[in-house]
């Protein structure tokens, strides 16, 4: 494969006020992705004031000093463009693609809310996306299967007043007390220019692009200092067993343990031990769950890691008739057998072969690399980090990948169950 | 200080070239459609057969996915699990899929591993194993994935919405099947299919990719033999025209209320294909349409709200569909009820502008990656739409007048022929449908008639 293929042309500036600006040209469409990503994330909220990061995605959208609200979709439809934004731990991002002759209309938006959002923000507007979020949280959450799953676990695996305790939607009882004060606090603290990166990539001209970020983002005034925030590292003393009854058919497990930070020394480990675990027909869980003993309907595992903490999970839905308990004995008996007697060269290739081909995939998009650049400069404050980051997979060795699985599965973890509701009434 | 009270205009015009697609007839006589993109060494790949749910026999719905499930595993001199490692020493993704028309199998392949690729792919067309203990145990995962559908909403709302609009038709059930139909297929069945609708039933080739026209036509022509039997079709009953009805799926304590509203519709090649596309547009199709700015942005009651056209091969239909908080359901189908019969009043200039320019400008970038040119070639084959019909797209939008569109609503939505369905706790929804009608259907999580309520 040709290296050059994963080399980046950029160039990088930064305003008087803080905004760093990433420049990527990429001439082959008519089209400029535009992505800001701010420096703020669930894990800058507070106990009992969760779900405001989140928030700003739905605030964001409704309108700025010059802009009623409704315009920034209406504007940014009419000409063509696609947009959104989506909120993490440690960040929030917001971005349109667009033909490319608007590029300075994209700009002019964002800009206009990244200064001038709070004249326009009114306790109206607050009132109808509270009910617009807590609308989202039943949907995505509350009515779905299995849909509180990962917030149990979080709240479990954390101490209450670690920033990744929570949810990023926030818990429903803080969204329904969202009050336009602490909203307006929280905007003025985290969405200024010296707390944002803006990506320009796609088809534009260089001098003329930081001319128009210049022109709409340079008066912008930076903000005070940022508060830092404060995540201990935590570890679990003893296992935790949570059972949580739900309107599903099929009982599922979960495991949580703690695990390496984002680009940590075993992250990509961890990555490689997720694949041979659970991602083939050919993984060991896969294989041994699903095909072989056929107690469980799936397994699947994945390593997820923050700038504060990660966490490596593995989750199984048992066959009807199965109990939690014979597929916990095969998972651990499993583990330990890796741990054991190792991996195969081939189970090593069979990942790294799929993470490569699947990195070559991702690059199809524009508005993915985009986000790509603005991930690398936020984790390692180098934006063409591709390599890089290919390479870390690269370098992964079968002792790695068992040191991992050592350093961290035979730690003490959260197991949860949920179950369907009759089954406990049995 | 700039001035931020002007929108800024779009900078110079800028020019955007379709991708051209190409057919041609390969030496062996196979039928390929093929775009050439050479950003990255990268091909999409997919056959397509004409040979989907619709031929499920008739107690036996499920049949194609089950065929599908099982066709992978264990083919040529590879059993089930050397199959797969093959394509994941290659970290090609291989995806099968099936809907009621069609029974496709593709691949995302690096240029320098597509021709393993596709020579795998040609042994599981060709010589699959369909051993009785993988047919055992891919039943049962069907079966369960069936049980765990009966938990999903949005699945049960859509599923019921199907029933009723599409009565005993073959669009009417879902692919998956049912525990019963899917209870009744056997190994010899899925090897029957297989026999009949997959081996020896005509293909359709399509690639995007970095290969020239002459090395796609030869690999395909190295790993493949052609076919020529056409699967005989099977008839289309479509329901007769119905009045209004109002029906409900109970769900105990359901947080949400799920919605489904719409009726039977035209064809996607109809002459008003592309005056509902911009109605629609106007109407439910994108975030800023009328449907959504009102249950969303201005009643709060929902987290979206959408409408579309959707099309099979030999049938269309017209759908709403949103999930709302379950205090506001009555509310939502009069606000949605509103909106039917407003867009059919009045329609403004800005309105019909906006929705040109989204359709126009957005067009492009539905051309980016190679997947998405795969499937914009496959949408031509399944329609049976012109070559040229992407580079026509654009004069087509242009082209529709305000009155077309204005038409489009009055003559294409029916106030009086709507299937109204709610998934939802009955004891919270009923009180809340008493102004709107004075009968409830009840039915169960697969749309068929269980009690009739009286409001």
């Amino acid at each position: 494969m040709n290296n050059e293929l994963l080399k980046i042309n950029y160039e990088k500036h930064k305003l008087a006020n803080g905004l760093e600006v990433i420049l990527y040209q990429d001439k082959s469409l008519p089209i400029v992705a535009v992505n800001i990503w701010y420096r703020v994330g669930s894990a800058n909220e507070s106990k009992g004031k969760t779900g405001f990061a989140h928030l700003f995605e739905h605030m964001m959208f409704q309108g700025s000093q010059n802009i009623p609200k409704g315009e920034h979709f209406r504007l940014i439809q009419e000409a063509g463009g696609s947009l959104n934004g989506s909120t993490s731990f440690d960040r929030t991002n917001y971005y349109e693609t667009v033909p490319s002759n608007y590029l300075e209309l994209a700009l002019w938006l964002e800009s206009d809310r990244m200064g001038f959002l709070l004249p326009a923000l009114t306790e109206e507007k607050l009132n109808n996306q509270k009910d617009v979020v807590m609308n989202e949280r039943r949907q995505r959450y509350e009515n779905q299967p299995y849909g509180l799953a990962w917030e149990i676990l979080l709240s479990n695996l954390f101490t209450s007043n670690h920033p990744y305790s929570w949810p990023t939607i926030g818990w429903m009882e803080d969204i329904k007390n969202f009050q336009l004060d602490d909203v307006i606090n929280f905007f003025k603290t985290y969405y200024s220019p010296n707390n944002a990166t803006l990506v320009i990539g796609g088809s534009f001209d260089f001098d003329n692009a930081i001319k128009l970020v210049e022109k709409y983002f340079g008066e912008i005034p930076s903000s005070n200092s940022i508060p830092a925030v404060y995540a201990p590292e935590e570890k679990l003393d003893n296992s935790k067993k949570v059972i949580h009854e739900d309107n599903v058919q099929l009982p599922r497990i979960y495991f949580a343990w703690h695990s390496d930070k984002i680009f940590g020394y075993y992250d990509a480990s961890l990555d490689i031990l997720s694949d041979i675990l659970t991602s083939t027909k050919n993984s060991r869980l896969t294989k041994s769950l699903v095909y072989d003993k056929q107690i469980a309907q799936d397994v699947s595992s994945f390593q997820y890691s923050g700038k504060y903490a990660g966490m490596f999970l593995i989750i199984s839905t048992a066959k009807p008739e199965i109990s939690l308990d014979e597929i916990k004995k095969e998972i651990f008996e499993q583990i330990d057998l890796l741990i054991k007697n190792g991996i195969s060269d081939e189970e090593l290739i069979r990942s790294k072969n799929s993470i490569k081909s699947h990195y070559i995939y991702s690059l199809q998009k524009l508005d993915v690399i985009a986000d790509h650049i603005n991930h690398y400069n936020f984790y390692l404050n180098e934006p063409d980090s591709f390599m890089f980051d290919l390479n870390r997979y690269e370098k992964v060795t079968k002792e790695d990948v068992i040191d991992a699985a050592k350093k961290f599965l035979q730690n003490p973890y959260v197991e949860l169950h949920i179950v369907p509701k009759k089954e406990l009434i049995k | 200080m700039i001035d931020r009270t002007k929108v800024p205009l779009p900078s110079e015009n800028i020019s955007f070239e379709i991708p051209k697609i190409n057919y041609f007839t390969s030496s062996k006589g196979h039928e390929i459609f093929y775009t050439r993109k050479e950003k990255l060494p990268i091909v999409s790949f997919s056959i397509v057969l004409f040979s989907g749910s619709k031929f499920d026999n008739e107690n036996q719905k499920g049949l194609a996915l089950l065929t599908s499930f099982m066709i992978d595993e264990g083919a040529g001199k590879y059993d089930a699990f050397q199959l797969s490692n093959e394509f994941e020493k290659l970290g090609t993704i291989f995806s099968i899929t099936v809907n009621h028309d069609t029974f496709s199998f593709s691949i995302l392949s690096l240029k320098e591993n597509f021709e393993r690729s596709l020579e795998l792919l040609s042994i599981i067309l060709a010589e699959p194993h369909f051993e009785e203990k993988d047919f055992q145990r891919e039943k049962k995962k069907l079966l369960n994935k069936i049980k765990q559908l009966k938990d999903e909403p949005s699945y049960i709302a859509s599923t019921a919405f199907d029933k009723q609009i599409f009565q005993d038709c073959y669009y009417s059930y879902p692919s998956i099947g049912y525990e019963q139909t899917v209870n009744n297929i056997t190994l010899d069945d899925v090897k029957n299919f297989y026999v009949k609708y997959i081996k020896n039933s005509k293909k359709k080739f399509i690639a995007a990719g970095c290969l020239s026209e002459d090395e796609i036509s030869n690999l395909i022509d190295k790993y493949f033999t052609p076919n020529e039997i056409l699967i005989q079709e099977v008839e289309l009953k479509l329901p007769e025209k119905s009045l209004t009805k109002y029906f409900i799926v109970h769900k105990e304590n359901s947080a949400q209320g799920e919605i489904r509203i719409g009726h039977l519709d035209g064809l996607r090649k109809s002459p008003d294909y592309f005056a509902n596309k911009l109605m629609n547009s106007i109407l439910g199709g994108e975030f800023f349409s009328r449907i959504n700015l009102n249950l969303r942005e201005r009643k709060g009651f929902t987290y979206g709200a959408h409408s579309s056209f959707n099309y099979y091969q030999n049938a269309g239909y017209f759908e709403i569909s949103t999930a709302v908080n379950i205090e506001n359901v009555g509310e939502s189908i009069s606000e949605i009820l509103f909106e039917l019969n407003n867009i059919k009043q009045s329609i403004t200039k800005e309105e019909i502008n906006l929705a040109k320019s989204f359709l126009i400008k957005h067009f492009p970038s539905n051309f980016e990656s190679y997947t998405q040119l795969a499937q914009s070639i496959a949408l031509l084959l399944i329609h049976n739409l012109p070559l040229n019909y992407y580079n026509e797209y654009i004069n087509n939008i242009e082209s529709v007048t305000e009155e077309e569109i204005i038409n489009a609503a009055k003559k294409n939505i029916h106030l009086d022929e709507l299937t109204i369905l709610v998934v939802g706790d009955k004891n919270k929804i009923l009180p809340q449908l008493k102004t709107m009608t004075n009968e409830l259907i009840e039915l169960d999580i697969y749309g068929n008639l269980t009690d009739k309520l009286k409001l």
